[in-house]
């Protein structure tokens, strides 16, 4: 692999996003509205409630079995309390949606765009091969989705502290099971979404069938963030490390596939 | 050793026709040889396979059977050597749009792996030498369509490669650039042993350009030569043309009586011109009589048929059935 050419391709794809408006409002507007707008909207009103009229019989055997494991004092908090955490924890689920919907759009607009404007020509006519094409690709539509991601997790822990620690008496995130999302399975999820998209796009011609067809193959991994969550609640380190091995297979099996599946012959021949 | 060499070159691509699969074949059995330094003008209608040709022997495509080589080596076998001794214009310019000038040629140098500290030397090189040097820092979008060109251009160049492919290269360019460009392929051609390959509808270009020129029709190459060859293809056609200040009867008759063939007889602003099948054997006698009898001509020359009408000729009557062979599957 010639990490010079990775990088050259990588680094054009960037200065592209910077100047695209489509990728810049997805990168900016998706998290600003994931990350503090939604939790805004839907924890605020909740905090400002009167704690009075969330007495009643409890959250339930299920709620109260899952939060009891992540959090200590659970049983000593109040009804309120406890429905703001559950909300709390909820809404970071909609955050952890982020490495998955704005690689969809980065990697859709980078390859099926080159595909579009016929720039992709110039790139086969070089000396670089499919591998590191794919590899650029991954780098340059992970890039922005690692920051986006970092900031609006950041951007939304600070939020929900400043709104819950009155109720705690201490800071909810950042926990194991945040940092664990954000640094390790956000960015899995990401890479998986990125080849999830390589290979729709040699089987699309325009960014837009890219954008209809990816939404729909991200719901799956959307579904596995939550349930990778849930699971990880109540079997802290098995699933853990089973959670990142099964991944770990997913990327590299998917890496090949990708691989595989574009070669200059049917990057060339689509465009036709 | 030759610069681009193909034996049996053939391309098919598997299409959807009327929902079922086909083949169409887009290259068929080319054989080509093109000595280094040399300028060889590929010419054929659209659909011909001018652009598969180029993709197959700049190793973006594989060929279904036969092979090529450029400077010695296999398209399939080399081809990142090959991919790193060839320079490809294509047929559009497509540029980055959103990035400036520089960074569409940057980022293709470093593609190319060409030294970091050569980089900018070569770019502003190469937009000088193409008169871009007050257009490197806008955005590429906000140039003409000359302008991209002649961007894209460079970009071909910008490796300093041996073999250069062109896909229509002076298409959409003013009359000044197109000269540019042409100055400089002659000049690469000649001074720096560079060989071309140019794709082009432009007969005129290709006829001044080349030391040959291919035809290409239904993926097959139905004719090949010097532009001069070519011409003798159809030498029969070749005309003599006498031009008179003033018309008389009298000098058809003159003609006519001689049994030569009068083609055309065609009045201009101020003059007339006849046509006549070629007869340069005869042509000092002829003068010397038409002096004798004081006919008004001021002017006698030869008309040989330019590559434009023996291309049509030759693509028109080429009514060989496309070499499409279907099968269902």
């Amino acid at each position: 692999m010639n990490w010079r050419r990775i990088w050259a391709l990588t680094k054009k794809d960037l200065m592209e996003f910077t100047k695209s408006k489509y990728v810049l409002s997805a990168v900016i507007g998706i998290p600003l509205l994931f990350a503090i707008l939604m939790p805004l909207g839907t924890i605020l009103p909740i905090a400002k409630a009167n704690p009075a009229d969330f007495e009643g019989e409890g959250l339930g055997g299920f709620i109260d079995n899952l939060f009891s494991k992540t959090i200590d004092d659970w049983a000593s908090l109040s009804m309120h309390t406890q429905t703001l955490i559950m909300l709390a924890y909820a809404m970071f689920i909609v955050v952890l949606m982020l490495p998955i919907i704005i690689p969809a759009v980065t990697a859709s607009e980078t390859i099926v765009g080159e595909k579009e404007r016929k720039t992709m020509e110039a790139i086969l006519a070089s000396p670089i091969t499919e591998t590191e094409i794919v590899f650029a690709k991954i780098i340059s539509s992970l890039i922005p989705s690692f920051f986006a991601t970092f900031i609006s997790a950041a951007g939304y822990i600070i939020l929900i502290d400043i709104m819950l620690f009155p109720f705690l008496g201490y800071l909810l995130f950042p926990d194991f099971l945040s940092i664990i999302f954000v640094l390790v399975f956000g960015p899995m999820f990401s890479i998986i979404s990125v080849e999830l998209m390589i290979m729709i796009s040699t089987k699309v011609k325009s960014v837009r069938d890219s954008y209809q067809i990816g939404s729909l193959v991200v719901l799956p991994l959307i579904m596995l963030i939550g349930a990778e969550m849930f699971s990880f609640f109540f079997n802290t380190v098995l699933t853990l490390i089973i959670g990142l091995a099964v991944m770990l297979v997913i990327i590299f099996i998917l890496f090949k596939f990708a691989t595989n599946i574009f070669n200059r012959e049917k990057a060339i021949t689509k465009m036709i | 050793m030759l610069a681009v060499e193909a034996r049996g070159l053939t391309k098919d691509y598997d299409i959807k026709k009327d929902g079922q699969r086909a083949h169409l074949r887009a290259v068929d059995n080319l054989d080509l040889a093109i000595n280094k330094s040399e300028i060889y003008s590929l010419l054929g209608p659209n659909g011909a396979g001018k652009t598969t040709t180029t993709r197959l022997l700049t190793s973006i495509l594989q060929p279904s059977v036969g092979g090529a080589k450029i400077l010695g080596y296999d398209i399939v076998e080399d081809a990142s050597t090959v991919r790193s001794n060839v320079g490809l214009l294509t047929e559009t310019p497509a540029l980055y749009e959103r990035l400036t000038v520089r960074q569409n040629l940057e980022f293709i140098a470093r593609l190319y792996d060409i030294p970091k500290e050569d980089i900018k030397p070569r770019v502003e090189e190469l937009v000088d030498l193409f008169d871009l040097s007050d257009k490197i820092d806008l955005p590429s979008g906000s140039l003409s369509k000359g302008m991209r060109q002649k961007v894209a251009i460079a970009r071909a160049m910008i490796h300093d490669p041996p073999v250069i492919f062109l896909d229509e290269p002076t298409a959409s360019l003013a009359p000044e650039s197109a000269k540019i460009v042409r100055e400089q392929i002659m000049k690469l051609s000649k001074l720096e042993a560079r060989t071309f390959f140019i794709c082009t509808h432009n007969l005129f270009e290709a006829e001044r350009l080349s030391s040959r020129v291919g035809i290409i029709n239904h993926g097959k190459l139905i004719a090949e030569g010097s532009p001069e060859q070519l011409r003798d293809l159809r030498k029969d056609e070749t005309m003599t043309v006498f031009r008179f200040s003033v018309w008389d009867d009298v000098i058809q008759n003159f003609f006519q009586e001689r049994h030569y063939e009068v083609l055309e007889i065609k009045p201009e602003r101020k003059s007339i011109s006849i046509f006549i099948n070629d007869i340069e054997k005869e042509t000092p006698t002829i003068i010397e009589e038409l002096i004798k009898q004081n006919f008004p001509m001021f002017e006698v020359r030869h008309e040989y048929p330019t590559l434009e009408r023996i291309y049509l000729d030759l693509v028109q009557s080429e009514n060989l059935p496309r070499n499409q062979e279907e099968e269902s599957s």
